[in-house]
Formats: C-alpha cells, sequence, structure tokens
C-alpha cells in the first residue's frame, strides 16, 4: 500500500512543509466543494494532511493522493452530517427553509440540495466531480483515480447529469 | 462517423484541447451532438455554481496549525518511546486483527492498548466507556518499565501465499467482495512482537500522586516482578484504493498473551482493577469478564462506536459499527488467533464478508 504508515515510530516527512505550503488551498478547495463550509474543510485538510505526514506517498503523486484523500474525507464528514441533518428534520417535522424568503435563501437550499445528492452518488462519480470542478485536469483526475482520461468525462458527466435532475426535481416542486 | 460519447462532449465543454481534431469537427457540424453539448454545458455550469465556494486559505495560520499538532504528537513520542510502540502496534494493519475499531478511527482504542497484553486472549469482549474516560486510562509505563525485546517489523508482501509462509497463518480468501470494494488487496506481514514489563511499585506511587491519588500497598511479590508480552505473527490483506481510510481489510494475527514471572495473573489483575486511578465504569466492565485472563478487552468510546453481539462460523463474535455509520468491523477468536474483517462498509456488509471467508489450510 503507498500511502501506509511506516511501522513504529510514526516520523513526519520531511517534505511536508514544502508540499503542505503549495497544496494547502488546493485541498481545502476540493473540501469546501464538498462541504460549503470553510471551517469544516479546513478541518479536514488537517486531517489529511496529518495523514499524510506520515505516510511514504511519493512527492510526485502527492496533490493527486491528497485531493482524493480530501473528497474522500469530506464525503464521509457529509454523509454522517446528512444523516444528523435528516434526523433533527424528522424531528421538526418541516422543513425549516421557506421558499420566497430571499433568493440567498434559495441559493442556501439548492446548495443543501447538491450536497446531499453528492453524498447519493456513487463514490468515484462523486470524487472525479469535484476534482473536475476543484481545477484538477482531465489527466490528473484519470491518473488520481485510475481511469483513463476519456471515461473522466463520462464520468463526471453522468454525475452532473444526476444532480442536476435533482436540483431540477426540486426547483419544479416547489 | 459515430457520434462522440457523453464524455467526449463533457470534456469539450472545458478541456477542448485533450478532444481528437476529427471529433472536434463532427461535433461542429451536428445538430445532434451540438444539443448534447449545450446540455452538458448548461449541467455544468448549474452544479459547478451549486458546488462553487469561495475560499482564501491562510496558509500560514494552516501550517502552525498543523506543525502543532504533529509536535504534540511528537513530543509524546519521545516521552514513552517503548509504549508509543505498543500503541504503532495496535494502529498497524495487522494487529487490525485485535483493534481494528483503534486503526480505524484513530486513538479511541489506542489509549487503553497497553492493556491487552495483561490478557492471554480466547475471545474478545467490548468495554465502552466514554471517551473522556478512556484517554484517562493509564499507559503501562506508568506502572513500571516496558522493554521491548522483539521490534515491530511489518512488511508488504507479494500476495496471499507469501503472507501464508511468512506468518505461519492461514490466509483467507474473500468469496465475495462487496460493493465498492475492488481490485487486488495488498499482503503486509507482522512478524512476533515481544516485550517484557517490571512492575514498579514506585512508579505507579508516582504515577498516582500526579493525579492526587494514593494507591493501596501493592500485593507481596507484586514489585519487581515481571512479565513477558507477546503479540503476533499477523498478517493482513487490504484494499486501500489510495485512500487514507481503506475500504476493507481483512486480518488475522496470534493473539496478544502474557506470561508472568512472579505473580500469578489473578493477583496483577485484582489489584490493578482495585486501583482508583481506573475510572470506575472501564474497571466494573473489566472485573465482569475477566476471571481467568482469558477474554481480550476491546476498548471503545460510546460517543462513537456500538457494538452487538454476532457468530461467524459458530464461534461468538462482536460486531462494531460507528455511530455515523461510516464504518464497521467484525472481530472474533479462535485458537488462540484473532481474526478482523473491517473497512467503510455497513455491519451487514463485514459479517457478509466473515461468514464467506474461505480458507486454504
Amino acid at each position: 500500500m503507498a500511502g501506509s504508515t511506516p511501522p513504529g515510530r510514526a516520523a513526519v516527512r520531511p517534505d511536508l512543509e514544502q508540499l503542505f505550503r503549495a497544496a494547502y488551498p488546493r485541498v481545502v478547495a476540493v473540501a469546501a466543494r464538498v462541504l460549503g463550509s470553510r471551517t469544516e474543510a479546513e478541518d479536514v485538510a488537517q486531517e489529511v494532511f496529518l495523514t499524510f505526514g506520515r505516510s511514504s506517498v511519493p512527492g510526485g503523486q502527492a496533490v493527486g493522493w491528497l485531493c482524493v484523500a480530501a473528497a474522500h474525507t469530506a464525503l464521509n464528514h457529509l454523509r454522517s452530517g446528512r444523516r444528523r441533518a435528516s434526523r433533527e428534520e424528522a424531528a421538526g417535522g418541516g422543513d425549516p427553509v421557506y421558499p420566497d424568503v430571499a433568493d440567498t435563501v434559495v441559493t442556501l437550499d439548492e446548495r443543501r440540495r447538491v450536497r446531499a445528492a453528492l453524498a447519493r452518488l456513487p463514490r468515484k462519480q462523486a470524487v472525479a466531480l469535484v476534482l473536475r470542478h476543484s481545477g484538477l485536469s482531465y489527466a490528473e483526475v484519470a491518473a488520481a483515480l485510475d481511469l483513463s482520461p476519456a471515461s473522466v468525462g463520462t464520468t463526471v458527466r453522468r454525475a452532473e447529469s444526476a444532480l442536476r435532475e435533482e436540483l431540477n426535481r426540486h426547483a419544479s416542486s416547489d | 462517423m459515430r457520434h462522440p460519447t457523453d464524455g467526449t462532449l463533457r470534456r469539450l465543454v472545458d478541456e477542448p484541447a485533450g478532444v481528437a481534431d476529427a471529433e472536434r469537427a463532427h461535433v461542429a457540424g451536428c445538430p445532434v451532438c451540438l444539443a448534447g453539448l449545450a446540455a452538458a454545458r448548461e449541467d455544468a455550469a448549474a452544479v459547478g455554481a451549486a458546488l462553487d465556494v469561495a475560499v482564501t486559505a491562510d496558509v500560514d495560520a494552516a501550517w502552525q496549525r498543523l506543525s502543532g499538532a504533529a509536535a504534540v504528537q511528537g513530543r509524546r513520542g519521545a516521552a514513552t518511546a517503548p509504549g508509543r510502540r505498543w500503541r504503532a502496534l495496535l494502529r498497524s494493519p495487522v494487529i487490525a486483527a485485535v483493534g481494528a475499531v483503534s486503526l480505524l478511527l484513530g486513538a479511541t482504542a489506542a489509549a487503553a492498548a497497553n492493556w491487552l497484553p495483561f490478557f492471554h486472549a480466547e475471545r474478545i469482549a467490548p468495554v465502552a466507556a466514554p471517551q473522556a474516560d478512556l484517554v484517562k486510562l493509564p499507559e503501562l509505563e506508568d506502572f513500571g518499565e516496558l522493554r521491548i525485546t522483539e521490534e515491530i517489523r511489518i512488511r508488504q508482501v507479494a500476495g496471499a501465499a507469501a503472507a501464508r509462509e511468512a506468518s505461519g497463518l492461514a490466509v483467507p480468501r474473500v468469496a465475495e467482495l462487496p460493493r465498492g470494494v475492488t481490485g487486488e488487496p495488498a499482503y503486509h506481514v507482522l512478524g512476533r512482537v515481544s516485550g517484557t514489563f517490571t512492575f514498579s511499585a514506585a512508579k505507579a506511587a508516582a504515577f498516582a500522586a500526579a493525579a492526587g491519588q494514593t494507591l493501596p500497598p501493592p500485593p507481596p511479590g507484586l514489585d519487581g516482578s515481571q512479565f513477558r508480552l507477546t503479540a503476533g505473527p499477523g498478517i493482513a490483506a487490504v484494499w486501500s484504493q489510495g485512500r487514507p481510510v481503506p475500504a476493507m481489510m481483512v486480518g488475522r494475527a496470534v493473539a496478544p498473551s502474557a506470561l508472568s514471572a512472579g505473580v500469578p495473573f489473578e493477583t496483577a489483575r485484582d489489584y490493578l482493577l482495585s486501583l482508583p486511578i481506573l475510572p470506575d465504569n472501564v474497571a466494573a466492565q473489566l472485573r465482569g469478564f475477566s476471571a481467568d485472563g482469558t477474554t481480550l478487552p476491546l476498548f471503545m468510546s460510546v460517543e462513537n462506536m456500538t457494538s452487538r453481539p454476532a457468530d461467524v462460523g459458530g464461534l461468538p463474535a462482536t460486531v462494531f459499527t460507528s455511530r455515523d455509520g461510516t464504518v464497521a468491523g467484525v472481530v472474533w477468536v479462535d485458537r488462540g488467533v484473532v481474526t478482523a474483517v473491517a473497512g467503510s462498509l455497513g455491519a451487514g456488509e463485514v459479517l457478509s464478508v466473515a461468514r464467506g471467508l474461505r480458507w486454504d489450510r
């Protein structure tokens, strides 16, 4: 396993600071796209870099590894958060967002729906989508997810189509 | 020519240079493809807008936070190096078999890890307590001196046959991978790990004094008595798929055991469980099943985990599930060997994998 923790003492890798400074904004951006929150995204980035710091992932693969790890970790957070939110809604007996308050509320609601839908997507689709929208090239997404560049487009397209459907479904039902 | 795929149309939206000239030329003159391209462009823009978050990251502050966290880990490591090795052992993929939960969820079980060698495992029982109590559990080194005689050695091997040869353990095959787990696993082998622990009444008293407690006098013979602790060898098959938390792992290891050079196990156990520095609820649970010292306690925080009994191939097993539903594991002991299946899976999935394991003996 390329990313395994070395046995015994968990020494922090010497290139950590350099890679951190280069990749941190991008890693936060990936997590933020999943979570919609900068604070949560920064927590995820810390978690990912702590794991990375004890790993032996080659420096050349670091950015891809970090972005994939950030997407997965954020999706895990999202999944648990979504469950909490749905329990709260069930307990409160109604949707807390009213449709005609303000544009910002509609936007927030839309964002919430798109993230709930993101959590339900097949994991690979969700990760490919988030990485592409965070600015990774098709080749970078392909390398990070072990896909061919051609199938990156297909995977991202499927994910977008599913999310768009989700947005439209709710827009027309309001 | 045939219409380019949806994937190619999608790439035309934001990376047209990556699409072959012939395909671009086709799309430019094909109403069907132009409509598909327009739809792809709209969907991409709508989803992009919904996902977009303005983030300005303060890299300096974030680096300070990270290096602060790393420094704390480093200091702890320097102060209690041998104890730390035992904890690291419990976090390794191989000892997933012993502490699947501690490996997957980090520190919950780690604080308690040093208790394991006091018990010779023939079965496993969960010990559930609030996280705050688990981190208060003393470490072995608070009561004496731990000297490692066989260091932790974990190495990756080429495959199941090599793992079997290196460990002497039967390596199970997974009959059917759960949905979402793909590819071939990486095999890791852990060599035997052993150490000698010497109980020190003075050290224990100093530790208790630091916590504002006075210990009862140790029973005769305990001060200076030695315990030989061993665990492993073990193996783990890990389906990691590039994630920090593996998708799934199947691990086995010879269960931890302790040999006492002086006092009987019961004497040490009764004394340790009577100490005022153990959280009451933890001590009570340990007391409940440690009559003969053959039950391995698996510590878990009640905030994060739930457990329930199950059976695997007629043997009693414990199923763990994280409360957020993202991680589950099942662990059982068969003739002194701990086996665990765990991963980013549901309880039903890990049980199904565990019950479907095939053994080449």
